[in-house]
């Protein structure tokens, strides 16, 4: 039962890797429901997205998890899959979304899985948002500017043909980036430097990302620390550039004053994964967990995981160069 | 589920609605009062039953300004149990940022609240429920909706004084875009947008009406809202059970014409009350309490004359 999994003791919450080994892991095992996936909470209905978060941190957290919950949670994406080879964001539609970028990541590991991860990434490269079509930028033209974006560039959205955002853009270029490459559709590249190109378009002007309004009448949007983790993990194996070198350096100085769970778990993946020292912050990862119990979320959970797993292999820890 | 659409009355067969303005300077003295004496005044059908509260919370607000403030959320919350609700929960879908956790520490909704543990209903990673919309507003057939939202009893819509900077004002009824699950539609709720704002509006309100709206106009926001707006004390709270008669109000009371708004001009044949001759204003009245916003040069046709 999850409800008996305390980590309050100390010897737990003092440690990262005993948070990881002794109550992360069981958590997720306990919380899987019988389908094979998980749902956003314990007792919840299963999701692509939480079940994609809980396979990627069962298989970081360095503890031996069983074959066949492993299995049937990999069988749980396939059912899940739809006939256009993309996922669907809840149960029962039948409309793709952006966690078929998180699924593509997901099953890319298995050579087994090509066939599911080819039809998924076709489907992505075949959406195209609807804010970068020809009729669409000359309407938006000749309107009022709300927004200062470029609209050449090209993402993703959340939802097929809606508009391109900078979350949805970098789960889908870190799902082209975790395929091998002879799965990847063709003109690949091209619609990776767009999208690169995009995020850095969106960056907010001094450094971070939000959603994707860097500036709506004039003034500037304000940073949020998910966004720009995932804007900067998307670009991790890109050249060096003056706006991500701006990015990491706002969430490096906001890095001290993060009061979630779920941001500070992540924050602390991209820094690493950058080579960044962890500045020092007024909340350890551990501790907060610990005070938030309500807000325990399989993505929670899963993020907190990752984070404190010494054996990360997704974006591992990078010894700073200094 | 218990709540059901309600049935949709056409606007010359619709009963005068009743609205309680009342004069709040501050968040603090008086403010459980006020509120559970405004409750009192529509003998709400509460006793033993389900609640839940969807305050306005869109973003990171240490100064309170863009959400609906936590005292507000936490005396409202008290009031309804006194009325004898059986649970009073709280839940939102923030819109712009999908960490709830970092939103509801910006507010220090605890310390008003107290644990949040079972009470909080973060509706962005809700189970949700296929919904077919009634008013088909906008091009949206259906929609996926928090079960929460639709299993409780009683659902209470408590919106922030605010202009926005697309829709022209957010008040109760643009407050329920928050109910629509991110964890379905992303953040921002893009689809929404797509399928016009308005109408989306109308379609979310006649699907998962709220049968209670309140709006916490102490202090609300002018200009470029509803995050990057101006604060602007305005020392008023607003309570009625037709969530479009108090969205009205609201309006009257930032100087600006409802009717002019174009998805509550809409409502208003759809959803509920708009003219002000079927508004019975009780407390105080709007021209007591008018505090003229201002707005984005776009909505400058929303400015009363």
């Amino acid at each position: 039962m999850i409800e008996n999994v305390k980590i309050s003791e100390r010897q737990i919450v003092n440690d990262g890797c005993g948070l990881v080994q002794h109550f992360c892991v069981p958590f997720l095992v306990a919380a899987q429901n019988q389908d094979g996936g998980w749902g956003f909470e314990t007792k919840s209905e299963s999701r692509v997205e939480p079940t994609c978060w809980a396979i990627r941190s069962l298989l970081n957290s360095g503890t031996s998890v069983s074959e066949q919950c492993l299995s049937s949670a990999y069988n749980y994406l396939l059912r899940a899959q739809l006939k256009d080879g993309s996922w669907p964001a809840m149960p029962q539609a039948d409309t793709g979304s952006w966690v078929t970028s998180l699924a593509c990541s997901v099953l890319s590991v298995e050579k087994k899985y090509e066939n599911n991860v080819c039809a998924g990434l076709n489907w992505l490269c075949n959406d195209y948002p609807r804010d970068s079509r020809l009729w669409r930028r000359i309407l938006g033209r000749s309107r009022v500017t709300v927004s200062s974006h470029d609209d050449s560039f090209r993402g993703w959205g959340w939802t097929p043909s809606t508009a391109s955002w900078v979350e949805p853009t970098s789960f889908a270029m870190q799902a082209l980036y975790d395929s091998r490459e002879s799965w990847r559709p063709r003109d690949t590249s091209n619609r990776l430097e767009l999208a690169a190109g995009l995020l850095y378009d969106r960056m907010c002007p001094s450094g971070g990302w939000n959603c994707g309004n860097p500036m709506v009448y004039g003034i500037a949007g304000e940073p949020l620390v998910l966004s720009t983790c995932w804007a900067l993990l998307a670009l991790r194996n890109y050249s060096p550039h003056q706006r991500k070198t701006l990015s990491l350096e706002w969430l490096a100085n906001t890095f001290p004053t993060i009061t979630s769970t779920a941001s500070l778990a992540i924050a602390r993946i991209t820094l690493e994964a950058y080579g960044n020292a962890l500045p020092k912050t007024r909340h350890r990862l551990f501790e907060m967990f610990d005070a938030r119990a309500f807000l325990r979320t399989v993505l929670t959970v899963s993020w907190t995981s990752l984070a404190l797993s010494p054996k990360r292999t997704w974006f591992p820890k990078v010894e700073s160069s200094l | 589920m218990n709540r059901r659409s309600r049935q949709l009355i056409p606007s010359f067969q619709r009963p005068i609605s009743r609205v309680v303005i009342r004069n709040a300077a501050d968040y603090q003295k008086g403010l459980g009062e006020i509120i559970l004496e405004s409750l009192k005044e529509f003998r709400l059908p509460v006793q033993a039953k389900t609640v839940l509260l969807k305050p306005n919370l869109v973003g990171l607000d240490p100064l309170n300004v863009m959400n609906t403030h936590p005292s507000v959320i936490a005396a409202t919350r008290e009031a309804f149990f006194k009325l004898g609700a059986s649970e009073v929960f709280i839940g939102d879908g923030p819109a712009m940022d999908r960490d709830t956790e970092a939103i509801l520490e910006s507010v220090n909704l605890r310390s008003f609240v107290g644990s949040l543990a079972g009470i909080f209903h973060d509706l962005n990673l809700d189970d949700v429920a296929r919904v077919s919309l009634p008013t088909r507003a906008s091009r949206l057939k259906e929609l996926y909706l928090p079960k929460t939202v639709l299993g409780v009893d009683f659902l209470v819509s408590i919106a922030k004084l605010k202009t926005h900077h697309w829709a022209g004002v957010t008040l109760s009824l643009k407050n329920m875009f928050g109910i629509v699950p991110g964890g379905c539609y992303g953040w921002p709720k893009n689809a929404l947008h797509w399928a016009g704002i308005d109408n989306s509006i109308l379609d979310i309100n006649a699907a998962a009406p709220p049968d209670f709206a309140i709006i916490d106009g102490i202090v609300g926001m002018e200009g470029n809202g509803p995050i990057q707006g101006t604060p602007k004390p305005a020392g008023v709270l607003i309570f009625g059970d037709d969530p479009v008669a108090v969205d009205a109000t609201g309006c009257r009371v930032m100087g600006l014409k409802p009717e002019k708004v174009r998805y509550l001009a809409r409502a208003g044949t759809l959803l509920g009350n708009l003219e002000t001759a079927k508004i019975h204003e009780v407390g105080e009245k709007v021209n007591s309490v008018r505090r003229p916003f201002s707005v984005l040069p776009s909505f400058s046709e929303l400015v009363a004359g």
